[in-house]
């Protein structure tokens, strides 16, 4: 696009947020706090991700871009746009054509390759926040592996209502040293981050955090030994695919209370049912 | 059968040509130019490049119309293209006391030297609607005498108090200030950063926070010791000719608040500071910023922390209108994956509290008639 | 004699240091490969890019290192060099392309170039703190060689055994047999003691690279052996 750099950010940019992945990578499941830029979008709206993509992205690369598990809601559309425009990528829905896959709350249904790039957009890194809401005090518990509130957290809501009321952002333990938040990824989602052999970037535009989960790393849920870690479940199969092991969107019918489930991976979804050319 | 929405591209295109329909509004009337909007709005301008951090009359101008007069829009406009200029020279620190005074009040002194000046103020306007400008009235050109634009510079009149010793001085000790534009925020901020976010800070949350100061949540007695505005020259240095010229001059509003004294055994009692720069002409912004600034300052002077306006790392993560819309206006977007997850947690526990309260009932059926009756 | 005949058949341009010639695309290029050997340690990649000149003391460099130099360095870091690599030309030339701080206090250094053979574990490169890790030096560092054993990593009979982030089972890596190559391989092995504190390091051999960040454990190949052999 005329006036613009390639993949829109300047490379001096791109420069200090490669510099500040590499050490994500060096020491997975840590928030390296990096210069964020403000982007073209709203903070909120993916500019972590965008900015992670941007930096890594080249002219060769297939880029996929989904948001919800689905190529062709809103966002995902404008961000795949986006880098058509600034960078001139092919773009696919197709998963295993990917290289570079950015995500909002799902990671694909269909297993990643080794070679492949996985990048979140994360609204809240810090997966202490909600306890402790002052940036000082969590990175000392960070710095201090002082994790004991977060598990204070968790069983109190197992008192409560009998279950861990966590069901999308579940903390994670990544190599058996940082306490991660996997981003709102239902936990479904979470055996995924575990032993992946695709690169996992995660990228908080607004927060000016980025973190990373390097192929092949040991991501554990936190749990209990009385309450192990478990994913949702459905009694439903796919409406459109029939499959009986995928995450299901709700979608209401009529007014009537009908309603059927769908997979939200659509690109998965449409391979089942062979619609994909 | 079901199908899946499809055409979100399309959607957003005609989305985009609607809302372009809609700024344009009636034909039939003349388009807005850009031009008028810098002469006209002028103060929505001061406060886009102000939250902006971009001093470019003409561009926030652009911005404010194309944002159809939604300032927070347009201070988002022009800070996303902020973000993509090159970054050529580093100006000299602005020297505000050779300020070519448009205005300039102090509320400490009667007279001061220099003189008290109004200005193009709205103090002293009384509220009443103008329907003559609904009817589209000449406004007669105003005469502006020559001493005031071409005046001598001002004193400041924190420097007269500090003559005396009676405020504390302000020193500049050299050291390389923070860049709040490319570096992530480091909390705890010293002062030359926390200006920084207070500067580019929402001014409708500075002036709740400064407010809130005023009522009680963190006093600190302030005084408007001078507020002035004007044209400041900008200089920059240039290495190879060894010369400091000067570049262009811009608008700004600036705000010295005078404080109540601290001091200790050691340190004779002075009065204390809080500070505000804006863009432009932005006297309120400036004013909540001097008072939110001092409050900020609680920590270094020994005081109580009790109000929110002087919780330094709750005021600056959340000052940031750009920040701040873009992440409430997030919940816009799709989340039917997380809703998802809720919905099939709240029916399992729904469907457990369900049983255990049937199973409850059941052993109250078998209970004996007394306990009933209790 | 012998250098007095290289020095004068050596042309103008054997001397130039090069740049990137399409400083968005090879740096990208460049970039993906270096955050893939950083991705799964000990893995070998060949970086494409003219070779820096064979001039000492700064010949010892290689290409690889070089483009790592010229991706990721601009003005907003400090570079260290080792005397064994430092050189007016390679001065020259770094802040030529890339605008990089040299500094000569390797606290400061966001990257040290240097080689087995000057590696020191006395030297106080930084290894960031418990609050803020990621503000250590990456070390640039020419090595031997670099191979993975091809016996494969079970059967290897000399190198680095590597396990952890990146590595699906185990993964072997020679860099050489010198003092140095043991002694920077002992101290990277130490970052396991000071996690999140540390070291991560680049290898460069000619135009190859390899990485070892400090999330890798590190044991030697030989030492396994020599245990299996007393068992």
């Amino acid at each position: 696009m005329d006036g613009y750099n390639f993949a829109y950010l300047d490379e001096q940019t791109k420069r200090m947020i490669r510099r500040a992945l590499l050490k994500g990578v060096a020491i997975p499941g840590y928030q390296v706090p990096f210069g964020g830029r403000e982007m073209p979008m709203p903070y909120g709206w993916g500019t972590g991700g965008v900015q992670l993509t941007a930096s890594i992205l080249g002219a060769y690369d297939i880029l996929k871009v989904i948001d919800q598990g689905a190529d062709d809601t809103t966002n995902a559309v404008s961000i795949r746009h986006f880098f058509q425009r600034v960078a001139g990528v092919e773009t696919t829905t197709a998963t295993t054509a990917a290289d570079v896959i950015q995500t909002r709350h799902r990671i694909p249904e269909t297993p990643l390759r080794s070679g492949q790039i996985l990048v979140f957009q994360v609204p809240i890194p810090e997966p202490l926040r909600f306890i402790e809401p002052s940036e000082q005090e969590t990175r000392l518990m960070h710095a201090l592996e002082e994790y004991g509130v977060m598990h204070v957290k968790l069983y109190e809501d197992i008192a409560r209502y009998g279950h861990i009321a966590t069901t999308y952002a579940y903390p994670v333990k990544v190599d058996g040293r940082y306490v991660m938040d996997p981003s709102p990824i239902p936990k479904f989602d979470n055996p995924k981050l575990d032993g992946n052999p695709a690169l996992m970037l995660f990228g908080a535009g607004r927060e000016k955090r980025l973190y990373a989960i390097p192929p092949y790393t040991r991501v554990e849920s936190l749990d209990f030994e009385d309450h192990p870690f478990e994913v949702q479940s459905w009694e439903h199969t796919c409406a459109l695919c029939g499959s009986d092991h995928s995450y299901l969107d709700e979608v209401i019918t009529d007014d009537k209370g009908g309603r059927m489930f769908v997979c939200s991976d659509t690109d998965y979804c449409q391979t089942r049912r062979g619609e994909v050319a | 059968m079901y199908v899946a929405v499809k055409g979100g591209e399309q959607a957003i295109a005609n989305a985009h040509r609607w809302l372009a329909d809609r700024r344009r509004g009636d034909r039939d009337r003349p388009e807005l130019e850009v031009a008028q909007v810098g002469d006209q709005l002028r103060l929505a301008v001061d406060r886009v490049m102000s939250e902006a951090s971009l001093y470019d009359p003409e561009l926030a101008a652009l911005a404010f119309k194309q944002a159809s007069g939604d300032l927070t829009e347009a201070v988002f406009l022009l800070r996303a293209y902020r973000t993509t200029l090159p970054r050529l020279a580093v100006s000299e620190p602005l020297d505000t006391a050779s300020m070519r005074i448009e205005r300039r009040i102090s509320a400490t002194y009667k007279d001061i030297p220099g003189g008290q000046i109004l200005g193009p103020t709205y103090d002293y306007t009384h509220r009443l609607l103008d329907f003559l400008q609904l009817a589209g009235a000449e406004v007669p050109a105003a005469e502006i005498r020559e001493e005031v634009t071409e005046a001598e510079a001002c004193p400041q009149i924190l420097e007269l108090l500090n003559d005396e010793g009676l405020v504390e001085q302000e020193i500049d000790d050299g050291s390389e200030p923070a860049d709040i534009t490319r570096d992530p925020p480091d909390y705890p901020m010293d002062r030359a950063a926390r200006l920084q976010m207070l500067a580019r800070g929402d001014e409708g949350y500075l002036l709740a926070l400064g407010y809130s100061t005023q009522r009680g949540y963190g006093r600190n007695h302030p005084f408007a010791g001078e507020i002035r505005l004007g044209q400041v020259e900008v200089e920059i240095h240039v290495d190879e000719w060894d010369e400091t010229i000067c570049v262009g001059e811009i608008a700004l509003s600036e705000c010295q608040m005078i404080n109540q004294f601290g001091g200790s055994r050691e340190a004779a009692p002075q009065f204390t500071r809080g500070y505000g720069l804006a863009f432009g002409h932005n006297e309120r912004k400036t004013m909540a910023m001097a008072l939110v600034d001092r409050a900020l300052r609680a920590e270094e002077l020994g005081e109580p922390i009790i109000g929110p306006a002087q919780q330094a790392e709750f005021v600056l993560a959340h000052a940031d209108s750009v920040d701040a819309s873009g992440f409430v206006s997030h919940l816009k977007l799709p989340h039917y994956v997380d809703f998802q997850s809720e919905l099939d947690l709240l029916r399992r526990l729904r469907r457990e509290h369900a049983a255990r309260q049937a199973e409850l009932d059941g052993t109250r059926d078998t209970a004996s008639p007394q306990q009933e009756e209790r | 004699m012998d250098k007095a005949m290289t020095v004068k058949t050596e042309t103008t341009r054997d001397l130039v240091w090069p740049g990137l010639a399409d400083p968005a695309h090879d740096s990208q290029r460049l970039f993906r490969q270096i955050l893939g050997a950083l991705s799964e340690p000990g893995t070998l990649t060949t970086l494409a890019l003219p070779a820096p000149p064979q001039v000492a003391p700064s010949d010892a460099l290689g290409a690889a290192l070089w483009g790592v130099v010229l991706t990721l360095c601009d003005l907003e870091t400090r570079v260290w060099i080792a005397a064994d690599l430092d050189s007016p030309a390679l001065r020259e030339a770094l802040t030529f392309h890339t605008g990089a701080r040299i500094t000569d206090d390797p606290a400061s250094a966001d990257f040290a170039l240097l080689t087995h053979e000057s590696f020191d574990p006395q030297t106080p490169f930084a290894v960031g703190s418990d609050t803020y890790p990621d503000r250590g030096t990456t070390l640039l560092v020419a090595v031997e060689r670099l191979e993975n054993d091809s016996n494969g990593a079970d059967d290897a009979d000399h190198g680095w055994r590597l396990s952890g982030p990146g590595i699906a089972e185990s993964r072997v890596l020679d860099i050489g047999d010198g003092a140095g190559c043991r002694a920077l391989m002992t101290r990277l092995a130490g970052n396991r003691a000071s996690f999140p504190q540390g070291l991560d390091a680049i290898f460069g051999c000619g135009a190859q690279l390899a990485a070892i960040p400090r999330s890798t454990r590190i044991a030697s190949v030989e030492a396994r052996a020599d245990s299996q052999e007393t068992n």
